[in-house]
């Protein structure tokens, strides 16, 4: 029998586009897709770790990679989900004829388009960071583990700035190595200019042979050299050549900011490039993107014990006070005990500096923000639901059509 | 037949869709409050200090003869090792571990330095391990070290520093890193208990990725 010819009048695309998401096969693709995008991610691990891998293959619309030597265009683990997403509302809910006993299936399904929407939400809103205290400080401050950000403040005579200009790190991330970007702003009185943005680079001195590979300029006898960058993302410590220009003639102040200035120790301030315009001093550095949670948290006590003999530590735990206002509640935060409390989770991670003495070494937290991370256990509970009426359906319709059967084999 | 036209369709309209530019320069830069946490900053003199370039000579700093006219050397002490005094061999010495166990050296010598055969099979004899050939030296891994390539080795077994001490330490790792040249030889040493110096394989690296010779 002949096929009918498509009509690909642009009246009918909406049917064709609802033919393809509702398509059985474009589910059959999209999962054989993500079997090969899951392998090649997790294969990336060994070389591009955890963080660069996790970006590229599943954060992404699409990427290349090469497959037996040949480069290849592959649809990244974003595009996919949004597509089975589509596929399951449309195919497995809206499609699908409603009857009583596909309901478990209607249910399963269900509860897979959650444990999707919750990879979603993870994806677009959840928050990762750290915070490290000594203790008797306080802080309610959370710092990203791997974005910078540039910071620019007018400094008072004693070093200190109450506001500052920021760059966000998603603009100042997004700027090459060879890339010039110029920005201002009401009331910073000069043109900050990014002349190239290093995502892994050291400072080095000229007189060291090892500048020889910097291909920037040369800046009170230091020039940026770009290094390779870590497979731990948060090791990476970018630098920028960095100009401050009152008239927007090109000219200016220049600067290498290295975000190795910056604090590695909750104790230890930052030390920015200052520079003087017209009589006020500024400040100028990279800094590590923050944010704030809506409490306080100090650090009371950090309790720490080594294996006897050795390095490794074989308990550490940290007493801490949550201050809300006027109120406030003592709790203890230990390895696999975090502290929940207003969407936020205060994880026991590490501590420093590793040759500190107890009693004098600051505690990390790991601050993460998910709103969708307990959505994965219910859309199980729900997925669970649904499978178990569904067997229950076909069960109750197996042993009423045996007994059909028998009742039909006995008259005969 | 109707799912690959209907399929590469859509890829077509969502790369469209997603090629799009991260856009040209704008007024992109934002304000804000700086929390009293982040009010105090440390105003320093110099790009070396704010790069956190120090001159470390280890041997003068301690009081003792520096090893030798070479030009002194710069580096970054990683956490948790511990500067120690030179002496005429060693221009640094480092320790590390809760009872200074583990420690970590560099010697610069004139000329070759007795050549790299022989300084690695040296190495490899006070760990107990039989020498090496030529071809065999010549295909260990490389590691940068001043910007150089310079030859690294790893051997595990029964440590006998030797310099007049006939104590053995057992089950020791040590690294080394070897850089030689007419123009003469740096050697880069670690050695100390196994899980240690595992421990401490990074610091390594950081140590001596951040050798250099001094600006002054």
């Amino acid at each position: 029998m002949a096929r009918k010819p498509i009509d690909w009048s642009p009246s009918n695309w909406p049917k064709l586009l609802y033919q393809f998401f509702t398509s059985f096969k474009v589910a059959t693709a999209v999962f054989v897709l993500m079997t090969l995008v899951t392998l090649l991610g997790t294969l990336a691990q060994v070389d591009q770790g955890l963080y660069a891998a996790k970006v590229k293959y599943f954060h992404s619309f699409f990427f290349t990679d090469k497959i037996f030597g040949i480069p290849v265009l592959l649809p990244g683990g974003l595009l996919l989900m949004i597509i089975l997403t589509i596929n399951m509302i449309l195919g497995a809910l809206v499609k699908v004829r409603k009857r009583w006993r596909g309901a478990g299936l209607l249910v399963s399904h269900f509860g897979m388009i959650m444990l999707l929407a919750g990879g979603f939400v993870t994806w677009a809103f959840a928050t990762d960071g750290y915070m490290a205290l000594y203790p008797g400080m306080s802080s309610n401050r959370v710092e990203s583990y791997r974005d910078w950000q540039l910071e620019v403040f007018p400094l008072d005579e004693n070093g200190r700035a109450k506001q500052s200009w920021i760059l966000p790190s998603d603009e100042l991330q997004s700027i090459r190595v060879d890339e010039q970007r110029s920005y201002d702003a009401d009331g910073l009185p000069f043109h900050v200019i990014i002349n190239g943005f290093t995502k892994n680079a050291t400072p080095i001195p000229t007189a060291s042979i090892k500048s020889s590979s910097g291909k920037g300029k040369e800046i009170d006898g230091f020039k940026l050299v770009p290094q390779d960058a870590s497979k731990e993302a948060e090791q990476n410590l970018p630098g920028a050549y960095v100009a401050f220009d009152p008239d927007g003639e090109g000219e200016g102040i220049e600067a290498i900011l290295w975000a190795g200035s910056y604090r590695f120790d909750p104790g230890e301030d930052p030390m920015p490039f200052p520079f003087t315009i017209d009589g006020q001093l500024y400040g100028a550095m990279l800094a590590k993107k923050s944010w704030n949670v809506p409490f306080e948290v100090r650090l009371d006590e950090f309790i720490f014990e080594r294996h006897p003999g050795v390095s490794t530590a074989r308990n550490y735990e940290s007493r801490v006070t949550r201050v809300e206002g006027e109120k406030e509640t003592s709790l203890e935060i230990k390895m696999n005990e975090p502290m929940r409390f207003a969407g936020y989770t205060f994880f026991q991670e590490s501590f420093g500096p590793s040759d500190g003495k107890p009693g004098e070494m600051f505690s990390q937290f790991a601050v993460a923000n998910n709103p969708a991370d307990q959505w994965p256990l219910w859309s199980l509970v729900v997925t669970t639901i649904g499978l178990m009426i569904h067997f229950c359906v076909m069960l109750v319709d197996f042993i009423i059509r045996s007994r059909r059967k028998t009742a039909a084999a006995t008259q005969s | 037949m109707r799912f690959l036209p209907s399929f590469i369709l859509l890829t077509t309209a969502t790369m469209l869709v997603s090629c799009g530019d991260s856009g040209p320069s704008g007024a992109q830069i934002v304000t804000r409050e700086l929390p009293g946490s982040h009010q105090s900053f440390r105003l320093v003199d110099s790009s070396a200090e704010r790069f956190r370039y120090q001159k470390r000579d280890a041997a003068t700093a301690a009081g003792a003869t520096p090893a030798s006219t070479a030009p002194d050397l710069v580096y970054t002490t990683p956490e948790g090792w511990k500067e120690q005094a030179g002496s005429m061999m060693r221009d640094v010495n480092l320790t590390f571990g809760d009872n200074d166990e583990g420690e970590c050296y560099v010697a610069r010598l004139p000329g070759a330095g007795g050549g790299l055969l022989a300084n690695v099979n040296r190495w490899r004899t006070q760990m107990g391990a039989e020498a090496l050939t030529a071809e065999e030296v010549e295909a260990l891994p490389k590691k940068p070290l001043f910007g150089q390539p310079a030859t690294f080795m790893t051997v595990d077994g029964d440590f006998s520093p030797g310099m007049g001490s006939t104590e053995v330490k057992k089950n020791h790792r040590l690294l080394g890193l070897i850089l030689a040249s007419e123009a003469g030889a740096v050697f880069v040493k670690m050695t100390g208990p196994k899980e240690l110096v595992t421990e401490n394989e990074a610091a390594f690296d950081v140590f001596t990725s951040s050798l250099d010779v001094s600006l002054n």
